[in-house]
């Protein structure tokens, strides 16, 4: 697959959220081993390995649901690192997980509808008991902001259709959805186009790269599609065994003989013979 | 002491049988047997006709009992339910097991008919001989019991361990998907497995008669007391469940030689001895987070189960929110027609109307902890029990008028509820079950059996109000209290907050991503259920005017949930059918029917629960969807030309399947 794609370069040296030294043990495995990763705004960071490199391990704990064995996560300076999820979602995280965490009992539109909300109008959750608000047609800005992301994601043919039983690329796509719509500063995203043909993988990096652009996210991005990650990643960090092996721009990366031995090579070399 | 401890031993080697039964078919199926005490009743009444009704001596009977009938019972459960539930949601599980335990009792009562003196024979040869080793006195159904365990585990083990059928058992505990690639019939060897489990139901009851009686609610206790080991075991490990049963056992008696027999507290603490075991083993699993929900089967199995195959598909855009939807008139004519039963009935069966829509109150509290936050608690009677016994307390004894009473009363009952919330939170959905029915249970012989609560089982007297002391103005009362409440769940559900408690419902991980918060959703729920029950429970003394705590029993809350599930666990007015169908269906039979029939309303309802293996989105939401279908069919031949185009929803009813399949993408073009 070819991913040509215009990254975004309104890049800031400060970083929205950062790992220092994070070790994770479970039990006498060393999941993950002194990892360092920084990711500014408005910027595109890929993150690549081998199966049980440690990536999902590394999001679960920069996005508070692993706490690390030692090291520490910061956000905006900050250190989050005893945070729990809700808290560091509320400083502008989002997250996507390797196998989708749908509510399946919610509509498609009913995913993007409650993440608006939890980000824009949180206090609905008590105040709608009272005032009877759920009752009535949602306000135009939600609206137009759930329907922008539905239309976007092309999602808007099955906005009401209940998660449960969706094929595995569209629950990504809502899971996706769902986290650009509390309108994230940073945006952790694991696997996204797994699941997604060439055609709608094409589209879903337009997509990505265009928040970035207009909004400054940080994305911080695992895949397994290395030309998705290569085409659209300002810095590319691959993990071994918990160990981070390489990082810099994909073109230092794809050179990286390491790089090339421990995990890319094959690929690479296709995709160039190919190319 | 000793022959407390062999006494202790007796009792505790009956719940070791049956808590190696849960346990095995647990493991090897992922169903939790809440139909256990029945089966059990089932062969020991069956027993006892064969040995005292038809004259058949002792080991005859037992062989015929144990060997054809139970295994027959146990082979015919599994064709007709239990084959049908492995992939079902916890729910679905239980509320179907339980409906087996509701219906299987009343059948073989209906068969086998109805004892007027409970009292039975074991094992053993009557009289009973006694021996007397080391001063301590054991009698032959005693040493029975013994025999009994040491039958099960030398031969379980044996079979287990060292034979063809045990490697197969052992295989389909690990994985069924595995199993049947390697060439076993996963289903031969659960049938197996069933009929196995039968027969130690079987065996548990018929040594357990000489003690309890063939009574229902004898087995029942044994089953729940059984419990308490297979939590302790953690659902899993057969030598803890057994070593845990055989501690209980003797703890319970052992503890008789401490107590007071004239002190009525003793006779409060025994039957609790079981259950505040389950409580620690609970609260010490919950608290090193080992009281989670656990994976059934191996990764293949876990790879191919169908997600969310019984999730009610309930569909709230706002588009479906005209006066005219199903959604609104369905429920507006189950009012309507509950409104003009007051109008048309006589006082009698006005009463028994009003009872059914004061019960529909209750129920809306299932509605809220199951149908919404999917929460499987079995004490919203307990709840009820509570709000009907403080609200007599305040109107009876204090003066207060009735329906401030209740309102009143209800919050103090809403601290039990969220405490219970936040001690459940950890937990996964069957310990969630057997913890809230072991408060109850608890509940129930602790606190409701106690004086001045409960005045010999008429409890305290509830005065209705003057202006609502007939039967036709009380249920108007009630059926006013119930559309406020029905109407405050919808709203709940429409709201931020619905959206919200339905994510956590179905992923705590992503709602915590999300920024939601867990805790405040589970407490909100379990919080807002337990005023609803408290609420429920006080209306129903208002119709009893009397708090009757025995009513309040958690087995008549499994029943309450039965029924409740199998019409339809998310829905509102499902809470009302629910309620005045429970009411109303016993009296048609009593008054129409001959007596010998009395006990097929209850048969219907355990039927009804048992069908939700099959329709588990409940009665229903299973026909409105057909009508609706059949509407649409209707509507599309008329005017076929008429079709408007595809509007984009491929969930709406009213778009033919073929041009459904157009609309997602991927689907057929």
């Amino acid at each position: 697959m070819s991913t040509a794609l215009n990254r975004p370069d309104a890049r800031t040296t400060e970083s929205r959220i950062e790992a220092h030294g994070v070790t994770m043990r479970f039990g006498g495995l060393v999941a993950l081993s002194e990892v360092d990763l920084a990711v500014p705004p408005a910027t595109i960071v890929g993150l690549v390995g081998p199966n049980g490199a440690g990536k999902s391990t590394l999001f679960g704990v920069m996005s508070g649901l692993l706490r690390p064995t030692s090291g520490h996560v910061s956000m905006n300076g900050d250190d989050v690192t005893h945070r729990s999820p809700q808290k560091r979602a509320a400083l502008g995280l989002a997250r996507t997980f390797q196998h989708p965490e749908l509510f399946s009992g919610l509509t498609v539109r009913e995913h993007l509808m409650l993440a608006y909300r939890v980000r824009h109008a949180k206090s609905r959750i008590w105040t709608d008991l009272v005032t009877g608000r759920g009752l009535r047609r949602p306000p135009a800005d939600e609206r137009e902001r759930v329907d922008g992301l539905l239309e976007a994601l092309h999602l808007d043919q099955i906005q009401h259709r209940p998660v449960a039983g969706l094929p595995l690329g569209m629950s990504r796509l809502v899971e996706i959805g769902r986290a650009l719509a509390v309108d994230p500063t940073v945006l952790l995203l694991d696997e996204p186009s797994s699941g997604l043909d060439t055609r709608e993988t094409e589209e879903l990096a337009r997509t990505l790269v265009q928040v970035v652009e207009d909004h400054g996210v940080s994305l911080l991005l695992v895949e397994h599609d290395v030309d998705l990650v290569l085409g659209m990643c300002h810095e590319v960090h691959v993990l071994d065994f918990g160990v981070k092996i390489a990082a810099g721009p994909p073109e230092e990366v794809r050179a990286n003989a390491a790089v090339r031995a421990a995990y890319l090579g094959e690929e690479i070399e296709q995709g160039e013979h190919s190319a | 002491m000793l022959s407390y401890v062999l006494a202790g031993l007796s009792l505790g080697a009956i719940y070791a049988i049956a808590a190696s039964s849960l346990v095995v078919t647990y493991v090897s199926s992922g169903i939790f047997n809440f139909a256990f005490g029945a089966m059990a009743f089932a062969v020991a009444r069956f027993y006892y006709w064969l040995n005292s009704q038809h004259g058949w001596s002792i080991w005859p009977a037992a062989a015929v009992s144990l060997l054809v009938f139970a295994p027959l019972l146990g082979a015919a459960l599994y064709g007709l339910l239990f084959r049908h539930l492995r992939l079902r949601s916890p729910v679905v599980k239980i509320v179907a097991t339980i409906g087996v335990s509701v219906a299987l009792p009343e059948l073989v009562k209906l068969i086998l008919g109805d004892l007027a003196d409970a009292t039975a024979p074991g094992l053993a040869e009557r009289p009973l001989q006694v021996f007397h080793p080391f001063n301590a006195a054991v009698n032959m159904d005693q040493v029975f019991t013994y025999v009994g365990l040491l039958v099960v585990l030398v031969v379980g083990v044996s079979v287990l361990r060292f034979t063809d059928v045990g490697l197969k058992v052992r295989a389909l505990v690990d994985s069924e998907a595995l199993t049947a690639l390697s060439g076993t019939s996963p289903s031969r060897v659960s049938l197996g497995v069933w009929a196995a489990s039968a027969s130690l139901a079987g065996l548990a009851g018929i040594l357990l008669a000489p003690t309890t009686g063939v009574s229902v609610e004898g087995m029942t206790l044994l089953m729940a007391a059984a419990f308490a080991a297979v939590v302790a075991a953690r659902l899993r490990s057969l030598p803890l469940a057994v070593g845990v049963a055989l501690l209980m056992g003797v703890v319970t008696t052992v503890i008789q030689k401490y107590l007071d027999p004239s002190d009525p507290l003793s006779g409060q603490i025994v039957p609790s001895i079981p259950f505040a075991f389950m409580l620690l083993f609970l609260l010490y699993y919950a608290v090193r987070g080992l009281a989670g929900d656990s994976a059934q089967g191996g990764a293949l199995d876990r790879a191919i189960r169908p997600e969310g195959a019984d999730t009610p598909v309930v569909v709230r855009s706002e588009q479906r929110r005209g006066w005219l939807s199903p959604s609104v008139v369905g429920p507006i004519i189950t009012v309507v027609i509950a409104a003009i039963m007051p109008l048309v009935f006589d006082e009698y069966w006005t009463g028994l109307a009003a009872g059914g829509i004061c019960l529909g109150i209750a129920l809306l509290s299932y509605t809220l902890v199951t149908g919404e936050g999917g929460m499987i608690w079995l004490c919203q009677i307990t709840f009820a029990g509570f709000g009907a016994i403080l609200a007599a307390e305040l109107a009876g004894s204090h003066g207060w008028s009735p329906l401030v009473a209740i309102v009143v009363g209800a919050v103090f009952v809403v601290p039990i509820g969220v405490v219970l919330g936040l001690l459940t939170i950890r937990l996964g959905n069957l310990y969630v079950a057997l913890v809230t029915l072991t408060f109850g249970l608890l509940a129930s012989n602790l606190i409701f059996t106690r004086d001045p609560y409960y005045n010999f089982g008429q409890g305290t007297f509830m005065p209705r109000p003057d202006w609502a002391f007939d039967n036709q103005t009380f249920a108007y009362v009630a059926l006013a209290a119930f559309v406020i409440l029905a109407l405050l769940i919808v709203n709940l559900r429409r709201s931020t907050a619905g959206l919200a408690l339905n994510a956590v419902r179905w992923s705590e991980t992503g709602s915590r991503t999300l920024g939601l918060s867990v805790v405040q959703m589970k407490v909100l729920v379990s919080g807002l259920a337990t005023y609803v029950a408290a609420v429920g429970g006080g209306f129903l003394a208002l119709n009893y005017q009397a708090s009757l705590p025995d009513s309040f029993n958690p087995f008549i809350g499994l029943i309450w949930l039965a029924v409740l599930v199998s019409i339809g666990s998310r829905s509102v007015v499902a809470a009302l059918v629910a309620g005045l169908v429970f009411a109303l269906l016993p009296g048609v039979f009593a008054a129409y029917l001959p007596t010998d029939w009395s006990h097929l309303p209850t048969i219907l309802f355990g039927l009804g629960a048992i069908m939700l293996a099959r329709n588990p989105e409940g009665a229903i939401a299973q026909n409105a969807r057909q009508l609706t279908d059949l509407a649409v069919r209707l509507r599309n031949r008329r005017a076929p030309q008429a079709a408007d185009p595809p509007s984009g929803r491929v969930d709406d009813p009213a778009v033919p399947a073929t041009e459904k399949e157009q609309l997602i993408p991927g689907g057929r073009a």
